[in-house]
């Protein structure tokens, strides 16, 4: 895969995509890889950079291990269902599509780094400031939310276009991306919770991983929280 | 006529030809009438090719393929347990697979005669053998697909203390693997021409049984003094005692917080 494929990947061509989900090629999957860490990466740092440069440089890393560990994470899984719901793609192929689907989303976030990075230089920075500022953390919260969601959805609409080109049929086509999509964004929320902070509460010290990282999840974590405002 | 001590013929349905018993059609593909050599190849056919191990469960030879497949649900339950185990550590690293193993094999022994049973009942002519080799189908996919998720059960085993949320966690993943296993087991009687809903009946006894068999035996995440319960209970009573506990020691936590 070279630079000038780029606009294939982007574009999402089932055609010209499935002969590269059909070859497994070491080659692609090192790009692959590449632009997940370049792309993430740098989306992760814009994010961070909010907080701290220091939490920017944390974001740099962390942000493609999340997109990397949901897929590896999920590999087996998705390799099995993809059969089992109709379409019978090797366990290469089946993540193969996952990273091309990846790469997509990570190649939207690094092209939106800039722009996060100048909506962060507009909002005023937490250095110098006596009270925590929590409507500007949600607001830089809201940003990512929106961007992401974008990413997400352009990526996954290529992913489906391409299983439907695979399948022959939208029907086995959107089970299979809707299996898929459960089971990345289940694991992928809760590598997000062990992985925090990406944003960095106002609140809270600059730092790779929160000391109880590993205690609690993001499931148990959002529950309690509509417990408490219903019990409010 | 016939003689007096001969029993009347059983009526043959008009489509078959007269004299010809009706044998359920089952190959479409030439590829499903290829042997299964071995475990892999059985475990990708039930995967990529269910027809082929429904085909094959009718061949010489089938009981061969029912101990393999017999024997990869065994050894993938015997890693599924081990993450299961990973949770609370200490003796669940061992019990709990050993007990997965146990729990699956019960739950298949103790509905096969029902299974066989509703079948006949169902008017399908399946023979024993392949009844149990489709029951052994639906342990060997649902234990495939338990390694498949096995790695986000491991993530979250790791970061959280929550027996409930591992509980529920683990529910779901059986859930959704019996939800496959049943639709293999379908497939597999449908060529078989059930039609009067009695596998569906099974269907439920089978998920009740499972379900049984979690609360059976307990504990699977938490630590306890016996292996096995001392107590009987109900799945569902078991599941609302768990939630109850589990709300009375987090309003315990708040209240001594907020102290």
């Amino acid at each position: 895969m070279q630079v000038r494929q780029f606009p294939v990947l982007l574009g999402g061509d089932p055609d010209a995509l499935k002969d590269w989900a059909a070859d497994w090629q070491m080659s692609r999957v090192f790009v692959c890889v590449s632009v997940i860490f370049a792309g993430a990466g740098l989306y992760g740092a814009a994010m961070g950079y909010w907080r701290s440069p220091v939490q920017a440089g944390y974001n740099l890393v962390k942000f493609p291990i999340i997109i990397l560990a949901t897929s590896l994470g999920n590999a087996l899984i998705n390799g099995m269902l993809a059969p089992l719901l109709g379409l019978n793609l090797r366990f290469r192929q089946s993540l193969m599509l996952v990273l091309l689907s990846f790469t997509i989303a990570s190649a939207i976030l690094g092209s939106f780094a800039p722009i996060v990075l100048f909506i962060i230089w507009n909002t005023p920075s937490l250095a110098g400031q006596t009270e925590i500022s929590w409507g500007t953390y949600n607001f830089v919260q809201l940003i990512q939310v929106v961007i992401i969601a974008f990413a997400g959805m352009a990526a996954n609409l290529r992913l489906f276009r391409l299983l439907q080109v695979l399948s022959g049929g939208h029907r086995v086509a959107r089970k299979v991306v809707g299996a898929w999509l459960a089971g990345n964004l289940f694991l992928g929320s809760q590598l997000c919770w062990i992985l925090r902070p990406l944003i960095g509460s106002p609140g809270l010290p600059v730092e790779f991983l929160r000391p109880n990282a590993f205690q609690g999840n993001f499931y148990e974590t959002v529950f309690r929280a509509i417990g408490q405002l219903l019990a409010s | 006529m016939n003689e007096p001590n001969t029993p009347p013929l059983i009526p043959q349905r008009a489509d078959a030809p007269a004299g010809q018993t009706q044998t359920p059609q089952l190959t479409v593909n030439p590829e499903d009438d290829i042997p299964i050599p071995n475990a892999v190849a059985a475990i990708e056919s039930i995967l990529r090719q269910p027809r082929r191990i429904l085909c094959q469960l009718r061949q010489a030879g089938a009981g061969r393929l029912i101990l393999r497949m017999v024997l990869v649900a065994a050894v993938c339950s015997l890693v599924y347990g081990g993450v299961i185990g990973t949770f609370a550590g200490g003796t669940q690293l061992w019990s709990a697979p050993v007990k997965c193993v146990a729990g699956l094999l019960l739950s298949g022994l103790i509905c096969l005669p029902s299974l066989y049973i509703f079948a006949c009942l169902s008017g399908s002519q399946a023979r024993l053998v392949e009844v149990a080799g489709l029951v052994a189908g639906l342990g060997m996919l649902m234990t495939i697909l338990w390694i498949g998720f096995a790695p986000v059960a491991w993530v979250f085993s790791q970061s959280t203390e929550s027996v409930v949320a591992m509980g529920a966690l683990h529910l779901a993943f059986l859930l959704v693997t019996i939800y496959f296993g049943l639709r293999l087991l379908n497939a597999g009687f449908s060529a078989h021409k059930d039609r009067s809903g009695g596998i569906k009946v099974w269907m439920i006894i089978f998920l009740l049984v499972t379900m049984q068999m979690t609360t059976a035996l307990r504990p699977w995440l938490g630590q306890a003094d016996t292996l096995l319960p001392a107590e009987k209970k109900f799945f569902i009573s078991h599941w609302l005692d768990c939630l109850k506990q589990s709300h009375e020691s987090g309003s315990n936590e708040k209240n001594s917080a907020s102290r």
